[in-house]
């Protein structure tokens, strides 16, 4: 309950921030920094238990094997403890800092939110959780960093800082998933456990390195330090608490939590101690020719890290707790000294060391605490910053591994603390003496009292912690020891250990570092180096630019526009997909169909509609541009076509596509007459070329395919049809009975679909006016007699022959509703083009929008009939069936269906065609103008 | 005995093709009614789909007999945990489009009635069981799609329009095609009909009953917008009025449920002479399309555009899933549900947020401010860090239960460098893209503060999204057993083939 | 030898159909869509095999065993019925784009491969 509230809390408080108005200073202020006290308290509740080594838990299921829970033992306890206090602290620096005009509610909300976060990954008691949290801290500081939205390198920053830590994230996100695929689980306590396990599992090397990447990227350790100094464009609190104390310790902690499952490895100690030594090295030698106050700071930092990531690769319990140890006090440290760069920020103006000179005369106090806080941070005697470098450098000595190796890690130790000192001196001598400052806006002076207070908090438990650890730190140090060791090796806080190794490279160091210094302002002057040799921002630029050119490229280059290249792509697709089946498997060598079924075509009558068909549509293709031309053309195809449907036994088919064929041309025709009567030339022979290459193959391939399968035998479900038609259908026209019985729900939703072309058709024209300027010369100007000549020579006769076809064949069944209405239609058609009706027919006068929905509520309405009989939807009953209580009814619901789909396809026939023909329209040229 | 049949299965068809019908008269008597018409039937549509997802969670199987005709001879509606969640989720985006497009219905004729036949089209899609069938409702839901697309559509949305209308037209053909080239080898119709006789085809239709099946994948494909089929999606989905785009968040659902229904119930995950059929192919196109979207969203220069990028990584993802076994279909299936309610989600944002920068639209970069930054950039906060996969949100979930599920396959790896790369790409694009709406403002606020129904609407959709967070436990389980029902089609196979239509009353001669 | 005819049209008509689905201008694009329509359909009839003289009408006596596949045709006529709707949609489109879009090309990257681009 405790662990739940002490990470919820802040996340209530940041809605609640986020609720407020942004004048609303001081409410937020306070209901932050009661949060992060809160915080304190509780820790503090748990204090006892935690030092007693005992483990706080709450768990609840979450999803699939992964549990909402925390956990909390004393590394996770002094971790949490430093994120609130510090972080209490920071609310407090803040609240004075944020000029009256930053709008500060949205501020603190982003910083609970943080803090929430945080919290969460340092409680959580799963790692998928961890990571949850971990990526959840990646945002709210990408949303700190770009706090000042109008400053572009604060936008900059924050997307890098986004960029490269949601990376780090990502990859975590792997190697967790793969550890608990190793260990069976992602409970920590599990994990933890499970140390042989994960290094026995050949996976081991690849959860090693996307584990350590996320480490290394939060961390900022080398080649992924860059983000930090460019996230100093975030306001200082935030550098003070996010990107000094806490968040880039996740890293760190990372490390130290898996320390048991990871850790103990040559792999581990290669690459987690060389990373952190370079890092350290690295930072320290970047920082000292920093011009930026912060920037120095963050260079610092990321040497810090570096020492601290080195301790946790070596293989040694010590090593541990120097890590830890140094993690506690280097979050004092360096926050109090991050708050005193915001200060002189503050008073002055400006972060330019270059400007920064001689400030003690200005604000001795403030200089003093920075002093103070730089010589711990130099690792100075009786600061807490000495304790921890004394047991680093004792560790770097006790070394055991390649004698190499054992030879170098000394030395460079010694070399990266000298730069240390180095850097730590600059920080003091250049900004608060060495003359006077230059060019300052505003004359520098003491900051506002409570601005002051938590540097001065944290600088006291530096000197405190620097002089009794033993009675201060000792027992948190040694809770966060056992909690990640889970033993508590010997080990001593004296200040005083006699004259030994480390003691003597802190001399070294030490007088090597003053006397670099002092050297470097002689021979070259620090202010006179203006950018660094090697910058990590220019190979991330780099490396995003290169991704972002080469998916503009790729994007660029494929198909998104044009109809055309779509088309081929998928009628290439197409091709290939069912080429590539059957070059593998061929068509199969399946036995000829049997005698009885080959059938004898009178050859004549059907060579002639083979040569009609084919030379239409290839007449079709090669005048297509004679737009009219190729229609009578299509016209012929398509006659073609129904003659053969009339030749192989299907005569419904053959009537519906003359039908449709006469509807679809008169349309066209109409459409025609508001378009260009010809199509441009068309440039490009190669993609001419292609174009028939596409078309060739496609032909090709589907006549194969349709030969292949003419020509084999065949059982299918047809007998069913034909044998129950009759007896069960009550018809005789088997393929009628197939569409209005047995599948007449794809009738159903067939003539829905009709329904909505002809609404559509009608909506998309609806008030739509069409103007002709004198551009559209090619547009004949009196089309009603040139259609009707053309078209009234086809339809006409059609029509008549159809209903006589129709009379003739009388089958006994509720006559093709298609057929009845695509005859109406097309007669109705032919007396519009003829010139007539064009007030009666017009959509505004005569309501064909009802006439489709009552077909289609009659087509309903004779599947709810069946339903409200007992029988399914659309079951059809076409005798007398008795019925209880009603008794005898005569009843033909498949003549109901039939007639509401007759409804369905004279409207919505009418509608599509009619709705262009009676366009509006006005022949003036002054309607461009 | 004869037991009553089961109507429930043909009401989510049957009763919006019904309100459809009565839209169009209220429209000429009482046009003021049909909203309320339109949503309380949407809402009954929500309530059915609850009800199935109860019923079919102890893997109860219904089969409902249309025109009572037995399977193979009629159509049979099937509803299975699969069909169930589809329902559910359209429900969901119905509801939440409804209520965002209550302004736009007003600029043009027969908006609600359209909106009711797309439901119809897609509850048809999700619960036939056969194959031709499929195809009318597929066209059902196409010609609604596209009234609701050119719904009072100006240049560009009418040259998008005549792209999509086209392409759909071809795969239509192609569907045709491979649908009666099946019938053509195997002699059915019927999905289980067909899961029975296609594995058991002699050799030699072997070529031609896999020529068919690759085929229709390659439809379905149009449909999902799969590499190389996906291209016209962004145009299409970038100029669709916003509520629209929303609804056709689960358009691309459609072609990816068509997908997993005949490749596993169907093709049986590929068995007999249909053994290894496409797995290959699949896994390859989904990667390219991930990677395209990942680039796509990278280059946009238009929010809106940008979103659609974000549609096809999560259809290549989902696809890619399918193909590592049935552990990841379940988190696929989790991922499903998580990236269509974000998708349409973040674009309402993404149109509120181009109607509140004024002429600037959504074109990134520097622009003026909003008027209600706090509210649209917390929604975009919010969905666009679910979208991109960042936790605590559902798309966070998704990858973590698709990633685990993948395990060890040997192609896994990939998909691992897939999902996290896109999701990196992603983050990155939308957080350049929020910094510049959001951020890089100059001048003063133009637009106008966001109307009540986008809201409504929004708010629906978060309502499912923390409902699918907090109740990721049971829903990954139901995904989880889906992804089994799924793997297994026997179960399915049998429910169709055993069911028996409802005797008829001897008939009376005359 | 009937079933190569058939074959072969079917052929003929994808080709022409396809060829002229890949031109840049609306109402061709149309005139393709109608002809691969014609080929599909009789695909889709070719699925059923091809019977002469023998419609699917029962209850006149003679063994149903040989008379056409009912099915396939019941499927074509659905089909055809649909391609209708969707080709009245296109036309529709071309028409509207034509006069809002000046001009019915459907290739916005190829405007250039146009000579004389009529408005």
């Amino acid at each position: 309950m405790l662990l739940i509230g002490l990470v919820l809390l802040p996340f209530l408080a940041s809605i609640a921030c986020a609720a407020m108005p942004n004048t609303a200073r001081s409410a937020t202020a306070w209901l932050s920094g009661l949060t992060a006290l809160g915080g304190c308290v509780l820790l503090a509740l748990a204090a006892p238990g935690v030092f007693s080594g005992e483990i706080f838990r709450i768990s609840m299921p979450w999803f699939a094997n992964v549990n909402f829970g925390f956990r909390m033992d004393g590394l996770a306890w002094a971790f949490a403890l430093i994120i609130c206090a510090i972080g209490a602290l920071v609310v407090l620096y803040a609240h004075y800092y944020l000029s009256p005009d930053d709008p500060a509610a949205r501020f603190f909300a982003f910083l609970m939110a943080f803090m929430g976060a945080m919290l969460g990954v340092v409680l959580a008691d799963n790692l998928i959780l961890l990571v949850v949290f971990w990526e959840m801290t990646s945002v709210s500081s990408f949303l700190l960093i770009g706090y000042w939205t109008h400053r572009s390198d604060a936008r900059q920053g924050a997307r890098m800082a986004l960029t490269v830590t949601a990376m780090g994230g990502l990859c975590l996100l792997g190697g967790v998933i793969l550890l608990g695929q190793i260990t069976g689980s992602y409970s920590l306590d599990i994990v933890l456990g499970a140390g042989e396990a994960v290094h026995a599992s050949p996976l081991y090397p690849v959860v090693l390195v996307l584990v350590l990447l996320g480490a290394f990227t939060k961390s900022a350790q080398f080649p992924f330090h860059f983000w930090l100094p460019h996230a100093m464009a975030a306001p200082t609190p935030v550098s003070a608490y996010l990107h000094s104390a806490t968040m880039v310790k996740c890293g760190v902690f990372l490390l130290a939590r898996l320390y048991p499952t990871l850790g103990g490895s040559d792999l581990w100690f290669y690459m987690v101690s060389g990373t952190g030594l370079f890092t350290m090295t690295f930072g320290a030698a970047v920082a000292i020719f920093q011009q930026d106050l912060k920037g120095l700071l963050a260079y610092s930092t990321i040497s810090h890290l570096g020492l601290i990531t080195f301790l946790f690769g070596l293989d040694s319990p010590l090593a541990v707790v120097a890590g830890l140890f140094h993690i506690l006090n280097h979050a004092t440290f360096k926050a109090s000294l991050f708050m005193a760069a915001g200060i002189i920020d503050h008073e002055t103006g400006s972060r330019d060391m270059r400007q920064l000179n001689g400030l003690w005369q200005f604000m001795p106090i403030t200089a003093t605490l920075a002093m103070v806080a730089s010589a711990s941070m130099a690792g100075v005697v009786l600061m807490n910053g000495f304790l921890s470098k004394e047991m680093f450098f004792a560790q770097a000595v006790e070394l055991d591994s390649h004698h190499l190796i054992e030879m170098i890690v000394p030395i460079v130790a010694t070399v990266a603390a000298a730069l240390g000192v180095t850097y730590s001196l600059r920080l003091i001598h250049d900004v608060f003496f060495n003359g006077q400052p230059v060019g300052l806006t505003k004359t520098p002076h003491e900051p506002p009292r409570w601005l002051r207070v938590p540097v001065e908090v944290l600088v006291v438990v530096c000197i405190v912690v620097g002089v009794i650890p033993q009675w201060t730190v000792g027992p948190v140090l040694a809770a966060m020891v056992q909690g990640t060791l889970g033993m508590r090796p010997e080990y001593s806080l004296a200040i005083w250990h006699g004259v030994n190794f480390p003691l003597v490279m802190s001399v070294i160091a030490g007088t090597a570092g003053i006397l670099f210094y002092f050297g470097l302002q002689r021979y070259i002057n620090l202010h006179s180096v203006t950018r660094l040799p090697v910058s990590g921002k220019h190979a991330f630029d780099a490396v995003v630019g290169w991704v972002e050119t080469l998916a503009r490229k790729v994007v660029g280059w494929l198909p998104s526009t044009s109809l055309p290249r779509n088309l081929a792509c998928l009628v290439a697709t197409a091709f290939v997909a069912m080429a590539w089946p059957l070059w593998q498997n061929g068509f199969g060598s399946a036995p000829p169909r049997a005698a009885t079924d080959v059938l004898t075509v009178p050859p004549l009558v059907g060579l002639l509609i083979w040569l009609l068909g084919v030379a239409a549509a290839i007449a079709v293709t090669i005048n297509y541009r004679q737009r009219l031309t190729a229609l009578v053309m299509l016209g012929a195809a398509g006659l073609a076509v129904s003659v053969t449907f009339v030749l192989f036994s299907a005569p419904d088919l053959a009537l519906t596509q003359l039908l449709v064929e006469v509807a679809t041309i008169a349309l066209m025709m109409i459409v025609l007459h508001f378009l260009p009567q010809t199509s441009p030339v068309e440039r490009g022979t190669a993609r001419k070329l292609r174009d028939a290459g596409i078309a060739g193959v496609a032909g090709l391939g589907l006549a194969a395919v349709a030969y292949a399968v003419l020509t084999r035998p065949f059982t299918s479900i047809a007998p069913f049809y034909l044998a129950h038609a009759l007896p069960d259908g009550g018809g005789t026209n088997v393929v009628n009975l197939i569409l209005v019985d047995f599948r007449a729900f794809d009738t159903m939703g067939e003539v829905a679909v009709l329904g909505a072309a002809g609404l559509l058709v009608y909506a998309l024209l609806a008030g739509f006016h069409v103007h002709f300027d004198h551009h559209d010369a090619d547009i004949a100007e009196d089309w009603n007699p040139l259609l009707l000549r053309t078209v009234t020579r086809v339809v006409l006769p059609l029509a008549a022959l159809v209903a006589a076809f129709l009379f003739l064949r009388g089958h006994n069944l509720p006559g093709g509703g298609f057929i009845a209405g695509l005859v109406l239609a097309c007669a109705i058609l032919v007396l519009r083009i003829g010139g007539g009706g064009r007030t009666i027919l017009d959509p505004a006068h005569l309501p064909y929008q009802p006439w489709i929905a009552g077909g289609l509520v009659m087509v309903l309405a004779t599947g709810i009939g069946s339903m409200v009989l007992g029988y399914p939807f659309l079951t059809s009953t076409f005798a007398h069936p008795v019925l209880p209580v009603i008794g005898e009814v005569p009843l033909a619901s498949a003549a109901l269906f039939d007639l509401g789909v007759f409804m369905i396809v004279v409207a919505a026939t009418m509608l599509a065609t009619i709705s262009p023909a009676l366009l509006p329209q006005d022949h003036d040229a002054e309607t461009q103008a | 005995m004869t037991m009553l049949p089961d109507h429930w299965l043909v009401m989510p068809i049957m009763l919006p093709l019904l309100a459809a019908a009565l839209l169009l008269f209220v429209e000429r008597v009482r046009p003021a009614w049909q909203p309320f018409l339109s949503l309380a039937m949407t809402l009954v549509l929500a309530g059915l789909a609850c009800r199935f997802v109860v019923m079919t969670h102890a893997n109860f199987i219904g089969v409902y007999l249309l025109g009572n005709w037995a399977a193979p001879f009629g159509i049979v509606l099937v509803l299975d945990r699969l069909a169930a969640l589809m329902l559910a989720l359209t429900a969901v985006i119905a509801l939440a489009s409804l209520v965002a497009s209550w302004r736009l219905a007003r600029r043009g004729p027969h908006f609600h009635a359209f909106f009711q036949l797309q439901l119809a089209g897609l509850n048809g899609a999700f619960l036939t069981g056969d194959v031709f069938n499929l195809f009318v409702f597929f066209e059902v839901l196409l010609i609604a799609s596209y009234a609701l697309m050119l719904h009072n559509a100006g240049g560009r949305t009418l040259r998008a329009g005549l792209h999509y209308v086209v392409i759909n037209l071809v795969s239509a053909s192609l569907f045709l095609v491979s649908a009666s080239l099946l019938y053509g080898v195997a002699g059915t119709l019927n999905f289980a009909d067909l899961a029975v006789k296609l594995p058991a085809l002699p050799a030699w239709d072997a070529g031609l009953a896999r020529a068919a099946a690759l085929l229709l994948l390659v439809v379905f494909a149009v449909k999902a917008a799969l590499l190389p089929l996906g291209f016209w999606l962004p145009e299409t989905y970038g100029s669709a009025p916003g509520p629209v785009a929303a609804l056709f968040a689960i358009m691309t659902k459609v072609g990816i449920y068509a997908i997993f229904r005949v490749y596993f119930t169907v093709f049986g995950g590929g068995e007999g002479v249909l053994a290894g059929l496409g797995s290959p192919a699949l896994f390859a196109v989904g990667m390219a399309t991930i990677v395209f979207g990942a680039f796509g969203a990278l280059a946009t220069k238009r929010l809106i555009a940008l979103v659609a990028y974000l549609v096809l990584i999560s259809s290549g993802t989902l696809i890619v899933a399918s193909t590592l076994g049935p552990v990841a279909l379940g988190g696929a299936l989790y991922y499903l549900v998580h990236t269509t309610l974000t998708v349409a989600a973040l674009f309402l944002v993404a149109h509120a947020i181009a109607e509140q920068r004024g002429p600037r639209a959504d074109r990134l970069g520097s622009g003026p401010p909003l008027p209600q930054p706090v509210l649209v950039g917390l929604l975009f906060l919010v969905t666009a860090a679910a979208a991109a996969g960042l936790p605590p949100l559902s798309g966070f979930i998704g990858k973590v239960l698709m990633l685990q599920g993948s395990g060890r396959a040997p192609l896994a790896t990939w998909f691992w460098a897939a999902v996290l790369g896109s999701g990196l790409l992603a983050t990155v694009a939308l957080a350049r893209a929020g910094g510049s709406v959001f951020w890089k403002t100059h001048g003063v606020a133009v637009g106008a503060p966001m109307p009540a129904g986008d809201r409504l609407g929004l708010a629906v959709l978060a309502v499912a999204g923390l409902l699918w967070i907090a109740g990721a436990n049971s829903a990954s389980q139901y995904t989880a057993a889906t992804a089994q029902q799924l793997a297994q089609p026997q179960s399915y196979v049998d429910a169709v083939m055993r069911q028996v239509p409802v005797k008829l009353p001897a008939r009376s001669p005359h | 030898m009937t079933e190569v005819f058939f074959a072969s049209a079917i052929g003929v008509f994808t080709a022409c159909g396809v060829w002229l689905m890949l031109r840049a201008r609306t109402f061709d694009v149309a005139l393709g869509l109608a002809l691969f329509s014609y080929a599909v359909n009789l695909f889709i009839f070719a699925m059923g095999r091809l019977t002469f003289g023998a419609p699917a009408i029962v209850g006149q006596g003679g063994a149903t065993a040989t008379l056409a596949d009912p099915l396939p045709q019941a499927l074509v006529l659905t089909a055809i019925v649909i391609a209708f709707a969707m080709t009245a949609l296109v036309l529709t489109l071309a028409l509207k784009g034509r006069f809002v879009n000046r001009g019915d090309a459907c290739d916005a990257d190829d405007e250039t491969r146009i000579e004389d681009s009529p408005r």
